[in-house]
């Protein structure tokens, strides 16, 4: 407690403070709330450390002289009330002796916030506007991708369907905002063929505005699931702002995920829907899956497709179908389809295996939601295996949904057959061992302290022909 | 619930000291930590047999930053006491004493593996991991094992042994006899020691003096031994006090003219050998052994005969030594503590680090409960007829 307490005056103090802001994007709600319930500051950079960017550089020396400023006010108060009886000089000046980390860490928020409204958002907006006249005059197809989860995975799966025969550009890495697209769409070349917009709601309205400025001509919707309820409060005004996309586009034109069982209430009549049986009048049929991926056939009336993948997992049939069907469209062959979706592979941290002593990891650690708990628990359930592990912090971001999410978390990895379940010690832990017992699992569950450490050692606790699902981890902001 | 306490000991004076460090810090107590179960107290006895225990004795970079001993010298040696079991005392303004559950024995060699610091457990009434004082013992002296297992029925490679002191008196009687009795290639071996130092293969009866002297230096018991023809070498590791768990058979990539030296084993990552192995895990081993399914089987039950006939408990290592032409088996000497638990073969065999040093943990606190049971002092009336 002691420790912890002074923890605000070690030398590394003010690099941490910056960190969590970095870590927190400069968003200061965000900042603040995490600075507020954090105990020990000498223990809040687990993960990662302070990216000497310029900001930060500005930001960190500032603190020190403001720090360096405020205790020789404070000494020069205390002078002034031992030698002049200056009323209120020695509280005052013990006070900002004593409290100038906690007064910096709030005051630094000042500047950022004003320059913030004064310089960066003028700046974006101007950008942003720009932008919407390069998108409306695009002649080429583009492509909004849209929802709680899956967008990256589809964009990254369109790529490398559609990317060698059709001149495509799309917004980099999660870089899915207004002021991210308006960036992507001032360096396009001009001859492009298709734009792949990744749109990452964030706040109500978000992909109203989005869809506004970038004006697609196909939508394709991933799913919907709880997320960022910080800021949606519900699934259904998630729901309405991720399908307000549909609003700028002809119904026939948006692509929904069938799978994700709370996008019913959101479907109109022309919505084409995919999931793992097909699209439209594709069917799928002799699905093979396997660690080294899935195969199937794809057939209509006219043809069949012989798809092979090396995606691990039953739920990517339908984002592969989807892909398949619209590469037909946009004017590939067969053969090319069929080419394309070979060369699918899984993407860094998710449903992505690695072997490790003879044992297999499924890194899924950038699946941040229920759906694809709901995938990876699947799929753990199918795999043979001397053992099964399955290891998660939980999820973030779920608001006032985030008992009752746990909870169907819990059950859903009760059915996962794993032998061993391993959770990261947090805030929603019990949440989960409630779901887990609801779903009646007795064997065994270990809590985790430290989560880092668990991650790093891996190789310790698995042996030759375990399996191990990996599923979401919690950055340093997360308790 | 309190966390049991477990000393891992390792060091001691041996030549293999460095080993036993790796197999301390590595493979015992970075599971023991990462397991959450236990409080682990590393105990390093120095080259010069001084005891010390530190939490940064845990950290493997002490000993390989070239720095160990400015380090060692700002450490205080430890001391130990045998009142109600066995304590490490820290010396310090106010003694710190540590009461020790369970000692976890990671020394290899003289001084410790030998049955030395088995003895020393027993005596304080403490709980240990792995084989007991004469199993260990035994186990240390290849010829006294060799006779054993041949006792017991299991076929073992014609060997002749004798003293420092018996081969001084007369070289060339000794020489003779092995002339007259065996056939070439022969391997002369220290009889006590592992980790294959001291260990000469003699092609010729014009090397055997020097081989025998060279052995001679490391110990003061030297056993001569025929070279098994169409040799396949074969090591299993076993887990287990009544019911055995074997890892699988291991088969080291060696040509036939090589064999397994100090250097080949730990220096070099076993790449000595021409035909290079890469499913080991130390890079110089094929696990588990390409034999046909029989001689896997006589091999896996020869080793187990072996570990009960030696009276091994928690784990060793039984080496053997295959004749493929005639499909027969020989016990060539068995390890009460592989290095590094052999933990990668544990792996291949399903055993993670972690579930092994907890298995070891728990045969040894169930050992020591069977042996408790067994009443070691009763009341006479000896004592009365001195009055």
């Amino acid at each position: 407690m002691i420790k912890s307490f002074f923890s605000i005056y070690r030398p590394s103090y003010f690099s941490t403070i910056i960190y969590m802001l970095q870590s927190s994007e400069y968003d200061v709600i965000k900042y603040l709330s995490w600075y507020w319930t954090t105990q020990d500051f000498s223990k809040v950079r687990v993960r990662g450390n302070l990216k000497k960017t310029t900001a930060a550089k500005f930001l960190l020396f500032t603190s020190w002289a403001l720090a360096l400023f405020m205790i020789l006010i404070g000494v020069r108060f205390i002078y002034l009330w031992t030698n002049h009886q200056l009323f209120g000089g020695w509280t005052f000046g013990l006070a900002l002796i004593l409290g100038y980390p906690i007064i910096i860490a709030n005051l630094i928020v000042v500047p950022l916030f004003l320059a913030r409204i004064l310089l960066v958002s003028p700046s974006n907006n101007r950008k942003i506007l720009k932008s919407e006249k390069i998108f409306k005059d695009f002649k080429g197809e583009k492509i909004a991708i849209v929802g709680s989860f899956g967008k990256t995975s589809m964009k990254e799966l369109l790529v490398a369907v559609l990317g060698d025969y059709k001149k495509i550009a799309f917004t980099p890495g999660n870089k899915n905002v207004a002021i991210s697209h308006a960036n992507f769409a001032l360096n396009l070349k001009g001859n492009e063929e298709i734009l792949l917009i990744e749109y990452g709601e964030g706040a109500p309205k978000d992909v109203e505005l989005f869809a506004r400025i970038t004006h697609p001509t196909r939508a394709i919707i991933t799913g919907l699931a709880p997320a960022h309820l910080d800021k949606y409060k519900t699934l259904k005004a998630a729901g309405e702002d991720i399908f307000s996309v549909g609003n700028f586009l002809n119904e026939d034109k948006v692509y929904v995920n069938q799978e994700s069982r709370d996008v019913v209430s959101f479907l109109k009549p022309k919505f084409n829907l995919y999931n793992r049986s097909g699209i439209g009048s594709w069917k799928v049929a002799n699905i093979k899956n396997s660690l080294e991926g899935i195969s199937f056939e794809m057939s209509n009336k006219k043809t069949t497709l012989k798809l092979s993948s090396h995606l691990v997992g039953r739920h990517h049939i339908g984002a592969l179908v989807l892909v398949a069907s619209l590469a037909l469209e946009l004017g590939l062959s067969e053969d090319q389809v069929v080419d394309g979706i070979k060369n699918t592979k899984p993407y860094e941290h998710r449903m992505q295996p690695y072997k490790l002593n003879g044992a297999i990891i499924i890194d899924d650690t950038y699946n941040g939601n229920i759906e694809g708990i709901k995938a990876g628990t699947e799929l753990l359930s199918e795999l043979d295996a001397k053992k099964k592990f399955y290891v998660t912090p939980g999820l973030v971001d779920q608001g006032k949904e985030t008992k009752s999410v746990h909870e169907k978390m819990g059950e859903l990895i009760a059915k996962s057959d794993a032998d061993t379940v391993i959770l990261m010690k947090n805030s929603v832990t019990h949440f989960i061992e409630d779901g887990l017992k609801k779903g009646g699992f007795d064997k065994k569950v270990i809590i985790e302290k430290n989560p880092l450490k668990f991650y790093k050692n891996l190789d310790q606790f698995v042996a030759s022909g375990d399996i191990v699902m990996m599923q979401n981890d919690w950055p340093d902001q997360y308790k | 619930m309190s966390k049991n306490n477990i000393a891992v000991i390792f060091g001691s004076r041996s030549t293999e000291h460095d080993v036993s460090i790796i197999t301390a810090v590595a493979s015992i107590i970075k599971p023991l930590e990462l397991s959450g179960e236990y409080n682990v107290i590393p105990v390093y006895i120095a080259k010069d047999g001084k005891w010390y225990s530190d939490e940064s004795l845990k950290d493997i970079n002490k000993y390989s930053n070239g720095k160990f001993q400015d380090h060692l010298s700002k450490l205080k040696p430890v001391s130990i006491s045998f009142n109600s079991g066995l304590n490490i005392i820290k010396p310090g303004l106010k003694n710190k004493v540590i009461n020790i559950d369970v000692v976890f024995p990671a020394t290899h060699g003289t001084h410790g593996e030998d049955g030395e610091l088995m003895a020393i457990c027993e005596m304080a009434g403490v709980a240990y991991v792995g084989c007991n004082v004469s199993a260990s013992s035994i186990a240390m002296d290849k010829v006294a094992a060799k006779q054993i297992a041949a006792s017991s029925g299991i076929d073992i490679a014609k060997f002749i042994h004798f003293s420092k002191y018996e081969f001084s008196k007369d070289p060339t009687k000794y020489i003779n006899e092995i002339k007259n009795n065996l056939n070439l290639p022969l391997f002369v071996k220290p009889s006590h020691l592992g980790s294959s130092i001291g260990i000469s293969r003699v092609t010729s009866f014009d090397e055997l003096q020097n081989a025998i002297e060279v052995s001679l230096h490391y110990d003061d018991k030297v056993l001569v031994e025929e070279g098994v023809n169409n040799l396949i070498e074969v090591t299993l590791p076993i887990l287990g006090n009544e019911e055995l768990t074997p890892a699988l058979l291991e088969q080291p990539v060696l040509h036939s003219e090589d064999f397994f030296d100090f250097e080949t084993k730990y220096l070099q990552g076993g790449k000595k050998g021409k035909n290079k192995g890469s499913s080991g895990s130390q890079g110089y081993s094929t696990i588990p052994a390409k034999l046909p399914k029989d001689l896997y089987s006589k091999a896996e039950a020869t080793g187990l005969a072996v570990y009960r006939a030696i009276g091994c408990s928690g784990i060793a290592r039984v080496d053997m030594l295959i004749d493929t032409k005639t499909n027969k088996v020989y016990f060539n000497e068995v390890n009460p503590l592989p290095g590094g638990l052999y933990s990668h073969n544990w792996n291949k065999a399903g055993i993670n680090n972690v579930e092994l040093v907890t298995r070891l943990i728990d045969l040894a606190i169930e050992l020591y409960a069977t042996k408790k049971s067994i009443e070691t002092v009763f009341s006479t009336n000896y004592l009365s007829q001195f009055k």
